[in-house]
């Protein structure tokens, strides 16, 4: 079943078997309420990592039955997030979830050489699946988050990551467009020389499952007139499912936009370590942080 | 269209027109007899400049005065540069290199004041070859100037071969960026300028033909070779253009064929204001003639 609203994922999701989320210094009311809600709707299964003490008192607060969760005692934030990491690897968990602990510490615990859930050269970025309203589908985009100027090998690693995440969510050709200032190639414009060479990549089978076009202006990608207009005549235009931003000023204030004035949802994830790990800000609302504990338990 | 140089020769004769050419010190039998033959078949009009006493000893009886002008002008810097400056007044449609340095030859072709090439334009070799065993001319660059063509300069040379192909009248000519794999490698840069220039085509920002690339030659002219491996490319294995990535690949592919091939060829330079022809003394009698006949077809006004 192809997917083209966030909810969807709830049905899908609750007929296949739980996934286990593991949430690192999960000590505090928005991750515990988010994990408690995606409990609740039986769609996954829940491990707190953190003061114990410190997350019965927050389910007594907000009225929660902490039985729904499993708890796993641990007096600090980093040590948290190191057994969180340690569960995962010894295959306890199938997804981790950040808590309380600030962002550079659960990354540490991620990215950590020894213990921590990244192979050899692989990439770490934020895919977010966004459902702006007006447009006619998801849009899956990145990286708005982790990695601020993407190279050509982290633009290509994106690509992927924004393909395998339209796939599981069934869409079966996903069209990715590659966003620059403009649809024409200026080697004064790096974004559109990198655009150009990702496109020809896709069009010679060196990155697969996908529809990818580019450079385009933001316009030609969400509305095909546009880009008839300006003489391009691809089906990625006006129809796209993925965006690929040439930065992170691009990409964060795409999704900030989507947010704050389109006042559209959205679930976002960190791919490229050993499993999907969930990155959600204190800023997000309740709905996006079960969306994106959704999402990656799509992905797990 | 023209699919052979024999047709580009006979283009030439039936035109009714005679193409002036200023050559530079024609003093050796290797110019000389090129042009003889053009001359003979009354689709040229050749200024000869150089020391008068050495043409005339070269010239065939049969030649008569009024099928040749003889400037005598002793010293080969000022020969050149005479035969530079007949082309610049537009009292000779080509210019053409004899007993004379390149180097010389070169500089006075792209003197900044007095010279053919316009600012900013790019000098570069674009030649016609006739492959047996290929169904129709195959235009090859840059098999003789540029040396490592960067972006701009394989975009130039993407648009005088076009402007070649199409002089032959092939409408929209199949373009095909050569290397070794038809992957976009960041180890092997050219293949990396080969996609841009896909997707510039592609968006019109080079005109008149279809790109594709990177291509092995393979998969730029044979369409078994296309089917076998699964490759989409718009040329369909049907190639008008080879865009090599180097002077060493270019030239190597040309005089292979040459030499083992039986290929012939008719280049030019281009870029120059006018058709300047530089032959090398290794080329067979037919390809020199063929030069000729190319310079011709495209110094006619368009």
């Amino acid at each position: 079943m192809q997917i083209s609203k966030l909810d969807q994922m709830f049905d899908v999701l609750a007929s296949r078997p739980k996934k286990r989320l593991v949430a690192a210094w999960g000590v505090d009311s928005h991750t515990i309420l988010a994990a408690y809600m995606a409990v609740e709707m039986g769609l996954i299964d829940a491990t707190l990592v953190g003061d114990e003490k410190l997350i019965l008192s927050v389910c007594r607060e907000h009225n929660l039955d902490c039985s729904q969760f499993n708890i796993v005692h641990c007096p600090t934030d980093v040590k948290s997030a190191a057994l969180a990491v340690e569960m995962i690897n010894k295959g306890e968990g199938d997804f981790l979830m950040k808590g309380l602990l600030s962002t550079d510490r659960y990354m540490k615990a991620i990215l950590n050489k020894e213990c921590g859930l990244m192979d050899p050269g692989a990439i770490l970025s934020h895919v977010t699946v966004t459902e702006p309203k007006n447009y006619h589908k998801l849009l899956i985009v990145g990286d708005v988050a982790v990695i601020p100027l993407p190279d050509l090998n982290q633009k290509i690693a994106i690509t992927n990551y924004l393909i395998k995440t339209a796939h599981i969510l069934g869409i079966e050709n996903p069209k990715v467009g590659i966003l620059s200032a403009s649809e024409q190639v200026l080697p004064k414009i790096p974004s559109s020389v990198e655009a150009a060479l990702i496109a020809k990549m896709a069009h010679r089978g060196q990155i697969k499952g996908a529809i990818v076009e580019g450079p385009l202006g933001f316009d030609m990608i969400i509305d095909r007139e546009s880009a008839l207009i300006k003489g391009v005549d691809s089906p990625v235009c006006g129809d796209a499912d993925c965006i690929l931003f040439p930065n992170i000023e691009a990409g964060n204030t795409f999704y900030k936009t989507v947010i704050r004035l389109l006042k559209s949802e959205l679930g976002a994830i960190v791919m490229g370590a050993r499993v999907p790990c969930v990155l959600t800000s204190r800023g997000d609302g309740e709905r996006s942080k079960l969306y994106s504990i959704t999402l990656a338990a799509m992905l797990a | 269209m023209i699919t052979k140089l024999s047709e580009l020769a006979e283009k030439a004769k039936n035109s009714g027109k005679k193409t002036r050419i200023a050559v530079a010190v024609a003093e050796d039998s290797n110019t000389i007899n090129a042009i003889l033959q053009a001359i003979k078949d009354d689709f040229i009009y050749p200024v000869l400049i150089g020391n008068e006493t050495k043409i005339k000893e070269l010239l065939t009886s049969d030649i008569v005065s009024n099928q040749v002008e003889i400037k005598n002008i002793t010293e080969p810097a000022q020969a050149v540069k005479e035969a530079v400056r007949m082309v610049r007044n537009e009292e000779a449609d080509v210019l053409m290199k004899g007993l004379v340095g390149t180097d010389t030859f070169l500089k006075a072709v792209l003197d900044k004041e007095q010279g053919l090439l316009p600012t900013k334009a790019v000098m570069s070799y674009t030649c016609a070859l006739e492959i047996p065993k290929y169904h129709k001319l195959l235009f090859v660059s840059d098999t003789a100037v540029l040396i490592n063509p960067d972006l701009d300069q394989k975009i130039a040379m993407i648009n005088y071969s076009v402007t070649m192909a199409r002089r032959f009248g092939i409408e929209k000519p199949r373009v095909a960026l050569i290397s070794a794999t038809e992957k976009v490698s960041p180890s092997m840069p050219e293949t990396l300028d080969y996609a841009l220039l896909c997707k510039m085509a592609e968006r019109g920002q080079i005109k008149n033909c279809i790109i594709d690339g990177p291509l092995d030659i393979f998969l730029a002219c044979d369409p078994g070779s296309l089917a076998i491996k699964g490759i989409p490319s718009p040329l369909e294995g049907d190639a008008d253009i080879l865009i090599f990535p180097n002077l060493e690949s270019a030239n190597s592919f040309y005089k292979g064929l040459m030499l083992f091939g039986d290929a012939e060829l008719a280049g030019l330079i281009c870029g120059t204001t006018k058709p300047v022809i530089v032959m090398s003394r290794s080329e067979s009698e037919k390809s020199k003639y063929y030069c000729i006949a190319l310079s011709c077809l495209m110094a006619e006004e368009k």
